[in-house]
């Protein structure tokens, strides 16, 4: 595990009920970079996450935080440091936008302050049932980040948003990564590969690829994951992913 | 969203009324110029019986039915469950057995101290078995300590039929249990009501300790978590604290049903989703709520007294129906 690494991971493994979620997963997550964490359903992208944000608790291994055990952080210093977006929320209570903020940081200013510096203080008081999937996307990130976190660990915050506001947030995401460290799970290929600096490929709970977007974007073991064909289709200056359904493949 | 100053004058003027027709309401209507006579001269004996039986009572039901609106706040932020009852953690199972040992079984000591002792021993030995069961059970989420709680009330429930039929007899009058059990605001001295006034000021004081923990788990655990609240530590308190209440409840009111329930709901229309004010806030709703069914309860049949528990289940059972059916449609087909 290198020294400068902000958050760590060493050969973690994680079971439940006989079936291997994580399995001798290591990671070394800079002090910044956006990162994507992409993979098949079930490759067990969600658990790192929830391990990696101290939510889970590994089998064996560890994770560390700035050299530090993550476990040795009570629950109130790991909130400060590492920012959570759980990939679903809804609150039990029809809470404004504001009181979202204000549970993150108690001084009402401060959290005024949160949400101006996201142009939301037009939304401060409208309640969550009353906004829309973009604007509770936005909203969520607002108070996760209100603390300022050094380290965000996002799990699939775009799938129910409109391609417009996918872009948006994963946009906004990616730009953080270039002052602190993002973590963000992906199910678009397309623009994992084209906003993170990093995408860590996972398969079958372990680390299946890792490496820059370029490097990884020709490697045919993409295809082999996902289980399909990917065709790649230049558009300048990206590369495009279209997904081939195997069985779509010209017999010889 | 801050409750405005406004508000809460009204809230308070509320109870300040409910008290009022509490105190004219009963037996005998008093006119509030005898009730003024009663406070000032206390020279007759309808003065008197004023001054020393109906005010303390009904400013004991006002403080029992803030209790009642602040456990069940606290329940419901615990399960994050709007139809979550304070009685179902079996901690009104547990203070009935306690009351009815103190009332059945002749144990040598006063039974004005020892029924509330027994009470609040029971709803709190009950909580922490309703606890137990679930850790050993592994299930220490809210839904699995709520199926705990209905399995302990149900068992106590049992027990407290079988010592009512295996000790009550020609000595022991059943009715004096049963009346216990369906709830009804004990008449205390004023130095009694200052006790429970003290014990009502600190449940409030306490449960607002739990304010913020109790929003923060209104996000889902996860969320919770990752904002800094100690979910696993939380939840175990958050309900002790919570059964102290309905204990202290239980032991100046038996078994009154449904207030926990509607309370909470109230105050969240009148003052949002926020536990620092949904918590007070309740309190009163319970206040007013409880007082006024008392007031009726001591009216409606005299010179007989409705136990106050049939009151509220009557007024209750309904609005549960209704909340049910809402949450059923709004969630389709799940509670």
């Amino acid at each position: 595990m290198s020294d400068t690494a902000m958050l760590g991971a060493a050969h973690l493994c994680l079971q439940r009920q006989g079936r291997v979620l994580l399995d001798d997963v290591s990671l070394d997550l800079p002090q910044r970079g956006a990162v994507a964490l992409v993979g098949p359903n079930g490759a067990g992208k969600s658990t790192l996450m929830q391990v990696l944000a101290g939510q889970l608790a590994p089998d064996s291994g560890a994770v560390t935080l700035q050299g530090q055990p993550l476990h040795d952080l009570n629950v109130r210093a790991r909130a400060q440091r590492i920012g959570y977006m759980p990939q679903r929320f809804e609150p039990h209570w029809d809470v404004t936008l504001l009181d979202l903020v204000q549970m993150r940081v108690t001084d009402p200013a401060q959290a005024a302050q949160v949400l101006a510096l996201a142009s939301l203080q037009a939304l401060a008081q409208r309640r969550w049932s009353t906004l829309s999937g973009g604007e509770r996307a936005r909203g969520m990130l607002a108070a996760v980040l209100a603390t300022d976190p050094p380290v965000l660990l996002a799990d699939e915050p775009g799938a129910a948003l409109d391609v417009q506001h996918r872009l948006a947030l994963v946009q906004a995401l990616a730009r953080r990564g270039r002052e602190r460290l993002v973590v963000v799970v992906m199910h678009d290929l397309d623009l994992a590969f084209e906003c993170f600096d990093r995408v860590v490929v996972l398969h079958a709970g372990r680390v299946a690829m890792d490496g820059a977007p370029t490097d990884l974007l020709h490697a045919a073991q993409l295809d082999e994951v996902f289980g399909v064909r990917f065709e790649r289709i230049a558009v300048a200056p990206h590369t495009l992913l279209r997904a081939r359904s195997l069985s779509q493949e010209p017999t010889t | 969203m801050n409750p405005s100053r406004t508000m809460w004058c009204w809230a308070f003027a509320a109870l300040a009324l409910a008290v009022a027709l509490g105190i004219c309401a009963g037996h005998q209507w008093a006119a509030p110029a005898e009730i003024w006579q009663a406070i000032t001269e206390r020279d007759t004996l309808r003065g008197r019986l004023l001054w020393e039986w109906r005010m303390p009572r009904v400013l004991a039901a006002a403080c029992v039915g803030a209790l009642l609106g602040l456990s069940g706040a606290v329940f419901q932020g615990v399960f994050r469950n709007p139809l979550a009852e304070p009685y179902l953690l079996g901690a009104s199972g547990g203070a009935a057995l306690g009351a009815t040992i103190a009332l059945l079984v002749p144990l040598g000591l006063p039974q004005s101290w020892l029924l509330p002792v027994l009470a609040f021993a029971g709803a709190w030995g009950s909580t922490i078995l309703v606890l137990g069961v679930a850790r050993v059970a592994g299930a220490l989420d809210a839904s699995g300590m709520l199926l705990a709680g209905v399995a302990m009330a149900a068992m106590l429930g049992a027990i407290r039929s079988f010592l009512m039929l295996a000790l009550s007899d020609e000595t022991v009058s059943l009715q004096v249990v049963m009346s216990w059990v369906l709830g009804g605001i004990q008449t205390p001295t004023w130095s009694g009501l200052g006790w429970l006034a003290l014990i009502t000021l600190a449940c409030l004081l306490g449960t607002q300790t739990l304010a913020r923990g109790l929003d923060l788990l209104g996000l889902g655990d996860a969320t919770a978590q990752s904002f800094g609240l100690d979910v696993a530590r939380f939840v175990p308190r958050a309900v002790l604290l919570g059964s102290l209440v309905v204990a202290a409840a239980v032991a100046y009111g038996g078994l009154v049903a449904f207030v926990g329930l509607a309370a909470p709901h109230i105050a969240r229309w009148w003052v949002g989703p926020r536990h620092r004010w949904v918590l007070p806030a309740s309190a009163l709703a319970g206040a007013v709520v409880v007082t006024v069914a008392d007031a009726i309860a001591r009216s409606v049949l005299p010179p007989a007294e409705v136990p106050l528990g049939l009151i509220t289940a009557v007024a209750g059972g309904p609005f549960f129906i209704v909340l049910l059916a809402r949450r059923l449609r709004a969630y389709g087909g799940r509670a």
